[in-house]
């Protein structure tokens, strides 16, 4: 029976590695975060002696961090809803086109993801600062006579963000719209479904579940986003991200900027259980 | 006529995506001091300027080591992982999926604080590589894992089974069938998982010890007090050796899924 | 050679019990048919035997060495999968020599038995296609051939002619019969085909549910079914109620019934009068227009070439299936007579 049972239980040495792995520096560490909320703030130290609630008391007191959450999420909010319009009919295309261009069109669609988050976000200060390309072709035509303001603002981080997120949105609704059955579009045409119905009827609900994981996806990032709000809002506009990571890098408050954290996580994970919850019910219902 | 409304949308869409990659590049190449628009002229001065840059090259070194080292583990770990869930997880299969994509559905910033205090509550702190090392390999860790679970997932037990039938042993049943089957998988997600951990950010701020900036970190750093187009020239670079991997992975061990 | 003895094996998975306690003795060089419905046990057996399988209890012995303990890979078996599992990334050589160099054969002596099974499975000009270039039949043939080649102590197929289209199914199965006896291994082949199963076999064994339902000769389950399943898994049949009219001298029996007189064996010690359920192929049953027999009316006929099916009612108003060959034809509403020799008849040992 011997070989029998270690044969049994082979298999999970193969699982074993990965599972201590996120155990250990996954599961641990989280459990850290929560420990270090509870800790009183540190003198010339990152944090003291105890446990206190007093960094929630803080956070939950101050307009400032509170106004600074729902920015953030708006920003989130702004991004997805954008990404969604932006990503949807180029996801349509990918799934469905017959282009011999379509493998260009993917390399450009996966490009922003072979180039890193800071290059992206430093294009993006080019394009949008005050002497950008943007302002400068603008004013050159003589469309403007002052820059506007698109840089260190929400609507510079929207844009850096949409566009560093879009990919995010596209390839799950592109793999969501290629598992549809193609002759399920022919048979509505046959039914005498006109373009726009097709998508409406059959290809939105039927993607739905693309739809979700991109949504969920693009709003979880832009919310945990930190370099592109750094280098386009600077020291003007700073989302939760910023000033989380500020606290704990800059000012060494490892309790406040822990309780920060989690303030947006919690947040951010009840309005995405929230949602998922909301749109699987409008998906089933169709 | 919506035809082509929908084409210009879209055409649009793909210029928006590649705008700040191609305006980076173009900048790389402007002769002036400062980044002017329109340029002053095209020059690789800024090229130079980077290549007898000590810093910038210790970045890029400390990138490519960094890189190279988690996806060797994230390419073990992963791969074992994904045999596992494919092969062996029966009802487990949801939740070892769950937990194996975890650290990517995860917001990035909490992961590399919730690391930052762990390495130092467990006393190794961020003198060494070994907390970033930690953190890249949790990051790139679902990429082997959803490569290699995909690849696998047209991976034929009876394989396995028919090459037991002739005598071979697990380990040999691995190398001589499963692993040239799943190659593409295998190479795929190592590939992502290398230039995921190239791009690195947060975690990599967070958890650096002194001289241990890698590019990004090295660039962002740069990028909050100068404004010469050098950034322009290393990005523009990276991008490069980001192209390079990427080519000669496909050129050497094959990317393609081939078909039998 | 081997002989393969299967005692008591047991299978559980859960509570559930997929294989309950079954025992069969396979001599040295029998092709043995495992047959039955999805579900019966039969492929789980198989994979028990292979070793791919733990066994829940039982035993199962090569020449009286119990190998339950011993992994498949130290088995010794040639195995032949249902979708053959050529190894794709290799050639047809390839797949041949893996089994050789895990055996640690010489070079030189591997290419002789490549080449000497692969001219037996009529491939040798196919040596270095790749699967994927080969057409299902050929594909078969590997896999048979790289089971073969590596000279087991006992040959396994699993289903392996379901994915073949019906001729080359029928071509098949001499083929693989014929190479069989030339090599004169022991066989255990799965089938949920009856008619496979009767063609290829020395023996068949008939599971239900985990159990052996009957094992025999071919003949011996077409002719002499033990229980109704078997009768109907392996051809149509009709059933019918007869009465004991006389008991005969040499042990038998003889009923009567609606289609006439039939004489069986009695085993039960049945007593005049009793009512017994008996069975009777639709093919032993003769159709004319004049007689003899009992009168009939033809309700439906079925034209499949070589054979025509016809289903009559009977005087009483029951109804029959008779198979014919269609030299004589009759259509829906015809009036026939029908005769079925007595001693084609058939008592059913679990009815009543």
């Amino acid at each position: 029976m011997t070989t029998g049972s270690s044969h049994r239980h082979a298999p999970l040495l193969l699982i074993a590695p990965a599972a201590i792995l996120l155990f250990v520096f996954l599961v641990l560490p989280y459990l850290s975060i929560v420990v270090m909320s509870f800790r009183t703030p540190g003198q010339g130290s990152p944090y003291g002696e105890g446990y206190t609630l007093a960094n929630y008391a803080r956070f939950f007191g101050d307009s400032f961090y509170l106004g600074q959450i729902a920015n953030t999420l708006m920003i989130g909010f702004i991004c997805t809803l954008a990404c969604l319009l932006l990503g949807f009919p180029v996801a349509w295309q990918l799934a469905r086109g017959t282009s011999r261009l379509r493998g260009l069109a993917y390399g450009v669609v996966l490009s922003p993801l072979l180039v890193g988050i800071v290059i992206r976000s430093y294009g993006w200060t080019i394009l949008l600062g005050n002497n950008g390309v943007i302002n400068r072709s603008l004013m050159g035509l003589g469309l403007i006579d002052r820059p506007l303001g698109l840089m260190y603002n929400t609507l510079g981080i929207v844009i850096a963000l949409t566009h560093v997120f879009l990919p995010f949105m596209i390839l799950p609704i592109m793999s969501a719209i290629q598992g549809i059955d193609p002759s399920l579009e022919s048979a509505a045409r046959s039914l005498g479904a006109s373009r726009a119905t097709i998508i409406r009827r059959i290809i939105l609900p039927l993607s739905m579940p693309g739809i979700q994981a991109g949504c969920i996806l693009t709003f979880v990032l832009s919310l945990s986003a930190y370099v592109t709000p750094s280098l386009i809002g600077g020291s003007k506009v700073k989302t939760m991200a910023v000033s989380v990571v500020d606290a704990l890098v800059d000012t060494f408050q490892w309790p406040f900027g822990s309780a920060l954290a989690l303030g947006l996580a919690v947040t951010g994970g009840v309005i995405v259980v929230l949602f998922s919850r909301f749109t699987r019910m409008t998906w089933k219902a169709n | 006529m919506s035809r082509i409304v929908f084409t210009v949308y879209c055409l649009i869409i793909y210029a928006f995506l590649l705008a700040p990659i191609l305006v980076v590049v173009g900048a790389s190449f402007n002769a002036g001091a400062f980044l002017t628009f329109p340029p002053q002229g095209l020059s690789f001065r800024w090229y130079g300027v980077f290549f007898n840059n000590e810093v910038f090259l210790r970045a890029i070194k400390t990138s490519l080591w960094v890189a190279a080292v988690s996806t060797v583990i994230s390419g073990i770990i992963g791969t074992m992982a994904a045999i596992y869930f494919v092969q062996f997880a029966g009802r487990l299969k949801d939740g070892v999926r769950i937990a194996m994509m975890a650290p990517l559905l995860l917001p990035e910033v909490l992961t590399a604080i919730a690391l930052l205090f762990f390495v130092y509550a467990i006393g190794i702190g961020t003198q060494t590589m070994f907390a970033m090392i930690v953190g890249h390999v949790l990051i790139t860790l679902p990429f082997v894992f959803i490569n290699v679970s995909t690849s696998l997932e047209s991976y034929d037990p009876a394989w396995s089974m028919a090459a037991r039938s002739l005598g071979a042993g697990a380990f040999t049943r691995f190398r001589r069938i499963m692993l040239p089957l799943i190659k593409p998988g295998v190479i795929g997600g190592c590939l992502f998982a290398f230039i995921i951990s190239f791009d690195i950010f947060t975690i990599s701020f967070m958890l650096k010890s002194v001289g241990t900036a890698t590019l990004p970190i090295q660039l962002y750093d740069y990028l909050r007090t100068n404004f010469t187009p050098e950034a322009a020239a290393v990005s523009t670079l990276s991008v490069v050796l980001t192209l390079v991997v990427v080519v000669v992975t496909e050129k050497f061990l094959g990317l393609r899924i081939h078909r039998f | 050679m081997t002989e393969v003895s299967i005692e008591q094996l047991t299978k559980d998975y859960g509570t559930h019990r997929a294989v309950a306690g079954i025992s069969v003795r396979i001599r040295d060089g029998e092709f043995i048919s495992l047959l039955g419905p999805s579900g019966c046990g039969k492929t789980t057996t198989l994979k028990m035997i292979a070793g791919f399988e733990d066994v829940s209890s039982g035993a199962i012995r090569f020449d009286g060495r119990d190998v339950v303990n011993v992994p498949a890979e130290r088995r010794d078996i040639g195995m032949v999968f249902q979708n053959y599992a050529l190894f794709p990334h290799m050639t047809v050589a390839g797949n041949l020599a893996f089994g050789l160099e895990m055996r640690k054969v010489p070079k030189v002596q591997m290419q002789e038995r490549i080449a000497r099974v692969l001219d037996m499975v009529q491939l040798t000009s196919h040596a270095d296609r790749y699967p994927r270039q080969l057409s299902g039949g050929q594909q078969q043939r590997v896999a048979l051939a790289r089971a073969l080649v590596i000279e087991p102590k006992i040959l396994l197929l699993d289903e392996p002619l379901a994915n073949l289209d019906a001729k080359l199914r029928e071509e098949m199965r001499v083929f693989i019969r014929d190479i069989q006896r030339r090599v004169g291994i022991t066989t255990v082949y799965v089938t949920h085909d009856q008619a496979e199963a009767m063609t290829m076999s020395d023996r068949v064994v008939v599971m239900f549910g985990g159990r052996i339902a009957q094992c025999g000769s071919p003949s011996d389950i077409y002719e002499k079914p033990s229980s109704i399943e078997v009768a109907q898994f392996v051809g149509q049949v009709n059933l019918m109620t007869m009465v004991v009219e006389e008991r005969l001298a040499d042990d038998r029996v003889r009923l009567s019934g609606p289609l006439g007189e039939a004489v069986v064996p009695n085993p039960h010690a049945l007593r005049k009068g009793e009512r017994v359920t008996v069975a009777l192929r639709p093919e032993a049953i003769d159709i004319s227009v004049t007689g003899p027999g009992q009168s009939a009316t033809v309700l439906s006929s079925h034209y499949s070439g070589s054979l025509m099916d016809y289903r009559l009612q009977l005087a009483d108003g029951s109804r029959i299936d008779v198979q014919t060959f269609p030299r004589q034809r009759f259509a829906e509403g015809d009036s026939v007579h029908v005769h079925a020799p007595a001693d084609r008849y058939w008592l059913l040992e679990d009815a009543e």
